[in-house]
């Protein structure tokens, strides 16, 4: 049962890492203080992952033949990927991380599954896409409304509070529910546990990355990109939720990091696209393609460690 | 609220013996339409001069303003409205006699002038202080 | 927990909001004090305007803890104080001209346009007080702003009138001219700054949409 271990450091670091995606912009505007933010994720999360993690499990796992040992180095070089993002403030993709370190050894033992892989990519791209499209369409239609029906400064002050923690706590659920995949899948495949133990220690250990050491991401996320007023990071929060929830439901473990960032892009072409940071835009773009490349890299420098050091090759 | 609220104290004013000439340099240094014309030992029954007079009576008919007195193109007399009429009501009567400005008078003293430019202002501070009551 | 903290964050809104209001009403009838102490020659009323601003100071700070113990969301605090200030810098410029109005006698070329401005400040003080109103409401603050421009450029044209005029007055000595000068400057600076504070509505009133 070791080699859960991998995983669940895999799960700590998605943890680490995306709570900024969830209530970086509510902690930016002062709507939530960093504490209340990270115990609310960490509840949130688990909830997704107990009730909506299962949709996910089988896409990851049999994108290419793992035995128990290659479950463990996939998970391993996906959270040293992620780690070394994290230290480097850069949100970064886990889904992009496992799927790089599972395909890597695929390759490698040349049973990855391109077909699968295809879809997952295609998922992968329309990320950022559905965030933009759900952050437009929200930013424009919630705007009207409340112009419409909420002109009081009070009450709308009232609205945009509750507002960001409910978009928080769907959003973390929602992240719960998408990623637990990314973390445990691979054990899942390799039968070394079950659907529901998979979503529960998974659940945890992003809770528990939330918890312990998330604050320099969620900063990052919240200031970094695009100005926000509560409205729209409101709005932003809530566009990433949704499209989340939509790709869980096609079973599909996609980018939060990618999600957030299409809808503050979608938020920012409402107001004026110049408020967008091009240079912050380019640095998580660098980071999502060297995502994939590295963890598939570090798995089989991993691999090529376990063989030397067991003097035979470990796939065999 | 009555016209007090909106009218211009500053009035300008001339020598009806003065030339046109002096007339442009006063409106054009200060930046005013009109000026009021006192004709001497006549102080009670003023005229006023306004750009448009100069324009239309001087300039368009290529006479040289230093050789045109001021008495020969004021209008006279001055229309003049108490200092409790309403705004509505001055609008009225500009509108009803034609012209862009009207004198505001306490008894026989003349205290300020109410001008299109005072009327326009004037309702929009109405207007804004409207629903809180004026 | 956090229901309880809404509701408690509810009624320090309202609270703000009511202070804010009261420090304005307080900051007209500073004004209207100041206008017919003017017109009068009354100098134990213009005497009053001072206890006025000290009293306006006292509200001041009340709105200023409300707002940081946690009314309205963060985003929107600093906007916030920073109007409560630049009305309380209304205050201490129109108490600071009614001190120097107690130094002298406002000549009697001067006197009438004096009035008049001292008249204009306060219509632009209920102004805002009405912009305020119309701002918590969420409604549109253009019809409001304007008309504080106009009041402004009204006061502008006149000051340029009573300069001139001051000029031409014979002085007893240098403190006399400075304290005749130090009254006319902020006499018809208040406006300037009433105008600062009405723009600093429509920043909050921007956003907040």
């Amino acid at each position: 049962m070791w080699k859960v271990s991998s995983g669940l450091f895999l799960g700590w670091s998605l943890g680490a890492n995306h709570t900024g995606n969830v209530f970086g912009t509510g902690v930016a505007t002062g709507v939530v203080t960093y504490r209340t933010a990270i115990w609310l994720t960490a509840l949130y999360i688990l909830l997704g992952a107990l009730l909506e993690g299962p949709k996910c499990m089988n896409v990851v796992g049999t994108l290419s033949h793992l035995s128990t040992l290659d479950a463990f180095a996939c998970a391993l070089a996906a959270a040293i990927t992620m780690t070394v993002l994290t230290f480097l403030g850069l949100p970064a993709s886990t889904s992009h991380a496992i799927i790089g370190a599972i395909t890597g050894i695929g390759i490698f033992t040349g049973s990855a599954d391109f077909a699968k892989l295809y879809r997952i990519v295609v998922c992968w791209v329309l990320t950022p896409v559905s965030g933009l499209v759900f952050a437009y369409t929200l930013q424009k239609v919630l705007s009207f409304l409340l112009d419409f029906a909420v002109p009081s400064l009070t009450l709308r002050n009232f609205i945009y509070s509750v507002g960001i923690i409910i978009s928080g706590c769907y959003a973390a659920y929602s992240l719960g529910g998408n990623s637990v995949a990314n973390v445990t899948g691979v054990y899942v495949s390799a039968g070394m546990l079950s659907v529901q133990d998979a979503t529960l220690f998974g659940g945890l250990s992003i809770a528990m990355g939330t918890l312990t050491y998330s604050r320099k991401v969620m900063l990052s996320v919240g200031k970094g990109i695009v100005p926000l007023d509560p409205f729209s990071a409101m709005v932003a929060v809530l566009a990433e939720a949704a499209t989340l929830h939509l790709f869980t439901q096609l079973g599909v473990p996609v980018s939060s990091s990618q999600a957030i960032v299409g809808a503050l892009v979608g938020v920012g072409l409402v107001k004026d696209s110049r408020t967008v940071s091009r240079t912050m835009l380019v640095r998580i773009g660098v980071g999502w393609l060297c995502t994939p490349v590295a963890a598939g890299v570090i798995v089989l420098l991993l691999v090529k460690l376990a063989s030397a050091g067991t003097g035979s090759p470990i796939f065999f | 609220m009555n016209v007090t609220e909106f009218m211009t104290t500053k009035i300008e004013s001339i020598e009806a013996d003065q030339m046109v000439y002096d007339a442009i340099e006063r409106m054009v240094d200060r930046r005013i339409r009109s000026l009021l014309v006192i004709f001497p030992g006549d102080a009670k029954n003023a005229g006023v001069i306004t750009a448009r007079d100069v324009v239309s009576r001087v300039l368009a008919q290529n006479k040289d303003s230093r050789a045109v007195k001021v008495a020969d193109i004021a209008s006279r007399p001055i229309v003049c409205i108490d200092k409790d009429t309403t705004l509505d009501k001055a609008v009225g009567l500009m509108e009803a006699r034609g012209i862009a400005r009207v004198f505001i008078c306490d008894r026989d003293a003349i205290i300020g002038v109410l001008s299109m430019l005072d009327v326009m202002a004037g309702v929009l501070i109405m207007r804004a202080r409207g629903d809180h009551g004026a | 927990m956090v229901l309880k903290q809404f509701f408690v964050g509810a009624r320090r809104e309202q609270a703000v909001i009511g202070g804010i209001k009261k420090h304005i009403e307080l900051l007209c009838s500073a004004c209207e004090t100041f206008k017919l102490a003017l017109k009068a020659g009354d100098r134990n009323r213009m005497r009053l305007v001072p206890e006025m601003e000290r009293e306006g100071d006292i509200i001041r700070r009340g709105i200023i803890s409300l707002i940081y113990e946690g009314a309205f969301l963060p985003y929107l605090r600093p906007n916030l104080c920073r109007f409560v200030e630049v009305v309380d810098d209304v205050f201490d410029c129109l108490q600071e001209t009614a001190q120097h109005s107690l130094n002298i006698t406002v000549p009697e070329q001067l006197l009438g346009e004096c009035v008049r401005v001292a008249h204009l400040n306060h219509r632009m003080c209920e102004m805002l007080l009405f912009t305020f109103e119309t701002t918590m409401e969420g409604k549109d603050l253009r019809e409001k702003a304007l008309a504080v421009r106009i009041y402004e450029k009204k006061i502008d044209d006149i000051k340029i009138g009573i300069l001139k005029d001051a000029r031409k007055i014979p002085v007893a000595s240098f403190w006399e001219g400075e304290s005749l000068s130090n009254f006319l400057s902020g006499l018809t600076n208040i406006s300037n700054i009433i105008e600062d504070a009405t723009d600093s509505l429509q920043i909050i009133n921007v956003s907040m949409r």
